[in-house]
């Protein structure tokens, strides 16, 4: 018996080994071979992407690039948000990387640049001059693709918080646009009616809560860090802004809405079962859209800065691996769609803006969605900020959501809930 | 005979592996391509200091990966959540699951319509009943709710308070048909005899039920309760589909917990210790259980 079962170890054993030398060959083999592609004549670009509009846009411009640059023609595959980081990290692993050229979300930029997974584009940036205009990118846009001290990513698109609010009902009730915490509470109290909730909210655990109740605590005079990207979560601003949110999510929030999230929000608001959300500010045109899911209700929508006006800012960027087999055509893909010529063209086709010029130019407000809309973006652009940046932002994202939703659900009080939070930040930001 | 013999003392390969070893090697290298190598690979993963996004930090650290799981509240408090889903989900698929298979037995016309019915939920992807539930209860768009409302009730599905629950009843929901299912096919085999002997003793349905039927099922129970317990172990459609965890952590279960920790955070090597705590937990649940019945058995 005992030597049957030292035989069958030793078949296991040899077999392992075989195995483990396969792999290890492989990835032998793989590592020198990264360049050659380059040399012919056609050159494939694989591109990962989100499924979204702004993908579509962009699905939409590529025949013109294709054009223009006959020697180069582009891949896209675009995926849903929950697969894309998987692929991403599986492909700066791989011996041979499976993209050419990414889209970054802010909370991983600074973990992939700083693995040096992403390739640092400032000569590519300084080479392509002054028609290229980088510093007309919004400067906290900019500020997220700089990590010590340099540039990993160029901005694709944002997706900064506003507040969407009902025009209409506003007018009727005789409110103003909230520009404080007390005001944007008192409108909730107020606009709500039996069949009407005065403000949809997002307090599903995770990235939703912390995003929403972000804004919050920016309004209250909170922040998440300081200068330095140490985490100063733990102060009476933030216990002032939970216990705000808290209450207002009692009060004035749609009945039983504890693990709503971004679709749950837009759909109450879109089917007139709530008169406000904080929502990204490109969802504004959407909703206006009398083809959109607003139906009737389209127009009556209207985008203001967030009470106290700074936003929590998320963003997408354009960011070349480090392994990326055609690093030159990627750049010349990346800085012809985001020129300033084309991407006024992006942004009236109705993408997301990201260059200060773009939103001031009067082609844009006529061809786009009016000037008040872009002067609207502009201003939230302006003073906006992410919720991590630093080692661990996606961590220390989901360990302050959990510790928010423990305190809007009622496990937790609002002081235990901040001080978790804060200690689990600093410890994962300090890691 | 004789020419295996003479093949066996020419050949050391043959000598070391005899003809039945042989025979399993095809077998046995699958097994071993996909089944014991990565189990290899992920205990080999759980005592060094594998993170994704840090690379560089790599080196061999013990148990230190162990010791960093332990000592975390979240891994606790997904490790109970875990119990309790299981506890209840089980419990209730087992008590539902018998009394459909006592009635499903007794049926006379339609028997295998009622059965296919009776069947579909266990076809639909978890992911997708996860998703079906999520619509189903929501207060704006669902049924649930507004049947409930008219009845003048309103809860909240997902609170702090009932999330788990509910998670548990969606479970039972789709898997109480399994449960039927094992069941039926062992009331269909027991004897006939005990029964009458009970009937003639004037035993009533119920003590029937309770002193003849469930004793002669135990076997069955037990394998049908241990199928379905290591199955909702692995909850994770539920969870992602519906609550993320939350609120607070009020439906971290392990397998979310895992997956948050592997490929959020791109810690592999402290997801793999959390999975070997998993997998030591559950051989030891398994270990005992078999081999008190096996010892039932024998005596």
């Amino acid at each position: 018996m005992k030597k049957s079962v030292f035989r069958m170890l030793a078949l296991m054993l040899s077999a392992m080994m075989v195995l483990g030398a396969c792999t290890r060959g492989g990835s032998d083999s793989g590592a020198g071979s990264g360049g050659d592609a380059g040399k012919t004549e056609t050159v494939t670009l694989k591109v990962i992407m989100e499924e979204v509009p702004d993908t579509d846009i962009v699905l939409g411009m590529l025949h013109e690039f294709h054009q223009a640059h006959s020697g180069i023609r582009l891949d896209i595959e675009a995926l849903p948000y929950d697969q894309m980081r998987d692929k991403i990290v599986a492909s700066f692993l791989a011996p041979r990387a499976t993209y050419d050229l990414i889209v970054v979300d802010n909370p991983w930029m600074y973990d992939f640049a700083s693995a040096g997974y992403l390739e640092p584009l400032d000569d590519r940036i300084q080479q392509a001059g002054g028609a290229y205009h980088y510093e007309d990118f919004a400067k906290p846009l900019r500020d997220i693709a700089e990590v010590d001290g340099k540039v990993y990513a160029i901005p694709f698109y944002n997706y900064a918080l506003g507040l969407i609010y009902r025009t209409d009902l506003f007018e009727e009730k005789g409110l103003q646009v909230p520009a404080t915490l007390d005001e944007l509470m008192e409108a909730a109290r107020q606009l709500k009616s039996d069949n009407m909730a005065g403000i949809a909210m997002t307090p599903q655990r995770g990235y939703k809560v912390f995003e929403e109740w972000g804004n919050w605590l920016f309004a209250a005079g909170g922040a998440i860090q300081d200068e330095a990207g140490n985490v100063v979560l733990d102060s009476p601003q933030a216990r002032d802004a939970l216990a705000k949110y808290i209450q207002t999510y009692n009060e004035s929030a749609p009945a039983n809405s504890l693990n709503w999230a971004f679709d749950e929000a837009l759909r109450a608001t879109a089917g007139g079962q709530a008169a406000m959300m904080l929502s990204y500010n490109w969802m504004l045109p959407t909703l206006n859209n009398p083809d959109g899911p607003a139906g009737e209700l389209a127009g009556k929508f209207g985008l203001a800065e967030v009470p106290g006006g700074k936003a929590v800012l998320g963003a997408w960027f354009w960011a070349i691996p480090a392994n990326s087999n055609n690093k030159d055509a990627a750049w010349t893909f990346v800085h012809w769609l985001t020129s300033p010529e084309q991407d006024t063209k992006r942004v009236i086709a109705g993408g997301a803006p990201v260059r200060d010029s773009v939103m001031d130019d009067p082609q844009v407000h006529e061809q786009g969605f009016g000037q008040e809309y872009y002067a609207t973006v502009k201003e939230i652009l302006k003073d906006a900020s992410p919720l991590g940046d630093g080692p661990g932002a996606e961590e220390m994202i989901q360990a302050v959501g959990l510790e928010l939703s423990a305190a809007v659900s009622g496990q937790k009080s609002v002081d235990q809930a901040v001080a978790d939070a804060a200690k689990q930040a600093g410890e994962i930001m300090s890691k | 005979m004789d020419d295996r013999r003479v093949d066996t003392a020419q050949r050391p390969f043959s000598r070391l592996f005899p003809y039945e070893w042989r025979m399993m090697t095809p077998l046995l290298a699958v097994m071993v391509i996909i089944l014991a190598y990565p189990i290899a690979y992920s205990a080999w993963l759980s005592f060094r200091n594998v993170d994704l996004t840090k690379p560089g930090r790599d080196a061999f650290v013990g148990f230190d990966q162990y010791v960093t799981v332990l000592k975390q509240p979240l891994y606790w408090t997904a490790l109970t959540n875990t119990f309790i889903f299981v506890a209840v989900a089980v419990t209730l698929e087992l008590v539902l699951g018998l009394a459909l298979a006592v009635s499903l037995k007794k049926q006379k016309r339609f028997r295998n319509l009622t059965r296919a019915i009776l069947l579909t939920p266990m076809f639909v992807t978890p992911i997708a009943v996860g998703l079906m539930f999520r619509f189903l209860l929501n207060n704006q768009l669902g049924l649930v709710p507004v049947i409930l409302q008219k009845l003048g009730i309103s809860i909240d599905f997902f609170s702090a308070d009932l999330a788990l629950l509910s998670l548990a009843l969606i479970d039972v929901w789709q898997w109480t048909p399994f449960m039927m299912l094992m069941l039926l096919a062992g009331l269909e085999n027991l004897p006939e005899e005990p029964h009458e002997a009970a009937h003639v003793d004037g035993a009533n349905a119920w003590q029937t039920l309770i002193r003849v039927t469930v004793p002669m099922m135990k076997p069955i129970i037990l394998v049908a309760v241990l199928i379905r317990a290591l199955d909702a172990l692995k909850v994770f459609e539920y969870v992602y589909a519906i609550t993320r965890g939350g609120p607070g952590a009020a439906t971290e279960t392990l397998q979310f917990f895992i997956y948050k920790i592997g490929f959020g955070y791109y810690r592999l090597s402290e997801a793999a210790a959390v999975s070997w705590t998993v997998v030591i937990l559950v051989m030891a649940v398994l270990v005992l259980s078999l081999w008190r019945t096996t010892r039932g058995r024998s005596a």
